[in-house]
């Protein structure tokens, strides 16, 4: 007995429910909100928890939506992601740590040093392995930003609040 | 008569020695940012937001329209030396400027492309010029049940035309405006959507949305899919210059573009991508040439990239008299309105007119500037092409951190950047499109002092929102917009029923 081919495709992509179910728990969290917000007040009209509840039923109903599309398989990756490389874990997740170290570091390391950090972690998830010269590069780069952004009257913290 | 006073006093402003710098510096950031893939116009303005605190309005201003303009100009080049569209609007000009750069005439496709930008980019500085002024006194009769409808028809525009499902429009759309109610009520004075949290007492900045889904979120897709080897350069070559023929042939379509593009520009969502659609289907069925169609028509260069910048001066039509953004770019120059406790619409002509009339002359100038940038000195910006990825992306995450942390250096900032760039990593995979949720967080909050207004004037009766002849038109338009497309989709994606054969 022969499958057809479209189908055993649609059978093997990934059902992204969880999409779904992430937009439904906003909607539920929305929902819970506006019931929390106190009305003491008669309000002419719509008070203040009048659009959270619009937009968590909103939310909730299109969460709901998006997991039925994702079990029939019609919520699928963009057909542009498709046509490129697969993609490749490590690099997200080197990407991802040069996004989120700011957190662990701007406030003892400064900005110049962190954005070093995050420029060398990201230079490397696109390929690059030029350790010495990416953070050379992300240091000046730190530098100069902090620099002219501090001229401009903005401030991004001391320079390097370790040496105070 | 009235009008060409206040442009000349326009002029006053935007000839200012340091205003003319901020135009200059607008115009070629705004050509280096659409010819870099991965930045657009509109984070470029919003990682510059913060000079908002120490530049003059319309100086600021001035800079951002030459960014927005620049861009474009900026994008075609990348579309015809790279086939990479540096922004949507430029996705057509590819389609026929890379064949003709591949035939060695990507010169005479970026003269096109140039020339064609200045023209509709003057013609529709003109219409914006003559139009806005009336749009705005028309604006002056709107209640507060009018301009709820309007951000409704918005609302509903957006989520449906843009992306590639009505579902995901509306997802991103309901995600912007559950952003838009964290913080304090302004009217009542309660908090919402804190969840304890001070620092969200003020409510989620726009920057750091902006930021976070489109330079944090690009720069994890690209990361996760850098495997890809780049596309190639295809060099300058064919002189520098166009020849008769070519000239011949582009004035038409340059024209057509324009008219094509200002007015669906300034549509609620119209937006730069469907002006450039079907500037390129309507060259290619009135030309003369049509098997060159597909193998580098010029025609086919030159309508879409006068349709793409004259949309980008009809975006600036009901962004400046009414007060909508109907792109992701008009969305955040609302908020830089905003940042100077600015509100665009009919009031801002009566109270600012030296911005407002700068700021339109500035776009002739910055015309002017583009086209010197980019006609003589295109190999320069070529140039930029030759950056390794590695380190545009690089910079990206560390502009990006600028503009987060230099907003109030504020570690909450910091935390909802990685969960925001986390959301756009998934709207970037899943297609889930960005401009609804922006246009959500930025006009929400406008559409529910809107609504609590109407609901106030009228003592609750909800028959207020269909009580004007203007706000009838408006939900019925939105309602339209919001049913036609799925009938249409059902109907044809319906089999074709065979007509009964009869053997008897």
């Amino acid at each position: 007995m022969s499958v057809n081919p479209s189908r055993q495709d649609a059978h093997r992509k990934p059902r992204p429910w969880w999409l779904g179910l992430g937009v439904l728990a906003m909607g539920a969290l929305w929902l819970n909100g506006a019931r929390s917000i106190a009305s003491t007040t008669n309000y002419i009209g719509v008070g203040p928890a009048a659009i959270i509840l619009a937009v968590g039923m909103g939310l909730a109903v299109l969460g709901v939506i998006l997991i039925t599309q994702a079990m029939r398989g019609e919520l699928v990756a963009s057909p542009e992601g498709e046509e490129e490389a697969p993609p490749s874990r490590s690099a997200f997740l080197l990407a991802l740590a040069g996004v989120s170290i700011p957190l662990l570091t701007i406030r003892w390391l400064g900005f110049p040093l962190t954005a070093m950090l995050a420029f060398t972690l990201v230079t490397h998830a696109f390929g690059s392995r030029r350790t010495g010269l990416d953070l050379m590069v992300g240091a000046v780069l730190g530098s100069v930003a902090w620099l002219g952004f501090s001229r401009l009257g903005i401030s991004l913290g001391p320079f390097l609040p370790l040496i105070g | 008569m009235d009008i060409l006073s206040q442009l000349i006093g326009g002029f006053a402003v935007a000839l200012q020695p340091m205003n003319l710098f901020w135009a200059l510096i607008g115009c070629a950031l705004g050509t280096a940012v659409g010819v870099l893939p991965g930045i657009g116009p509109a984070l470029t303005i919003a990682l510059l937001m913060p000079i908002t605190a120490q530049v003059a309005p319309a100086s600021a201003f001035i800079m951002f329209a030459g960014i927005l303009y620049g861009a474009l100009y900026g994008g075609s080049t990348t579309s015809i030396l790279l086939n990479t569209p540096g922004e949507s609007g430029a996705v057509m000009t590819a389609l026929e400027g890379n064949r003709m750069a591949r035939n060695g005439r990507g010169a005479a496709a970026l003269a096109t492309a140039a020339i064609g930008s200045f023209v509709a980019g003057t013609i529709g500085t003109l219409a914006l010029t003559f139009l806005a002024p009336s749009i705005a006194e028309l604006a002056f009769v709107f209640g507060p049940e009018d301009y709820f409808a309007l951000m409704v028809l918005s609302f509903t525009s957006v989520a449906v035309v843009m992306g590639r499902s009505m579902v995901r429009g509306f997802t991103a759309l309901f995600f912007g405006l559950a952003l838009g109610t964290i913080g304090i009520d302004t009217q009542t004075g309660q908090t919402r959507m804190v969840f304890g949290t001070l620092e969200l007492l003020d409510g989620v900045s726009f920057t750091v949305v902006l930021v976070s889904l489109f330079a944090i979120g690009e720069a994890l897709y690209v990361a996760s899919r850098s495997g890809t080897v780049p596309a190639a350069i295809n060099p300058l070559a064919g002189g520098s210059w166009m020849t008769r023929q070519d000239w011949a042939r582009s004035w038409k379509p340059w024209l057509r573009g324009s008219v094509i593009g200002f007015p669906i520009g300034a549509l609620p969502a119209g937006g730069t991508e469907i002006p450039t659609f079907l500037s390129y289907a309507l060259e290619r069925r009135l030309s003369k040439h049509p098997k060159e169609f597909g193998h580098g028509a010029i025609e086919g260069v030159a309508g879409p990239e006068a349709a793409n910048n004259a949309a980008a001066a009809g975006i600036l039509v009901p962004l400046l008299t009414l007060g909508l953004p109907s792109t992701a770019t008009a969305a955040v120059l609302l908020a830089a309105f905003q940042n100077y406790g600015l509100q665009p619409g009919p009031m801002l002509f009566a109270t600012n007119p030296d911005l407002l009339w700068g700021l339109i002359a500035s776009l002739y100038i910055g015309n002017l500037i583009l086209l010197v940038l980019n006609l003589p000195l295109v190999g320069i910006w070529v140039r930029l092409l030759l950056i390794p990825r590695h380190y545009i992306y690089g910079g990206i995450v560390v502009f990006a951190l600028v503009g987060v942390w230099g907003l109030s250096t504020s570690w909450m900032d910091l935390l909802l950047m990685c969960g925001l760039g986390l959301i756009g990593y998934v709207a970037r995979v899943y297609d889930f499109p960005i401009a609804p949720v922006l246009i959500g967080l930025i006009l929400g909050p406008q559409a529910e002092i809107q609504l609590r207004r109407a609901l106030a004037v009228s003592q609750g009766d909800w028959g207020v929102l269909v009580s004007t002849p203007i706000a009838t038109m408006l939900l019925s338009i939105a309602l339209v917009v919001l049913v036609v497309p799925p009938i249409l989709a059902r109907l044809r994606s319906r089999p074709k029923t065979e007509p009964a054969i009869s053997t008897g």
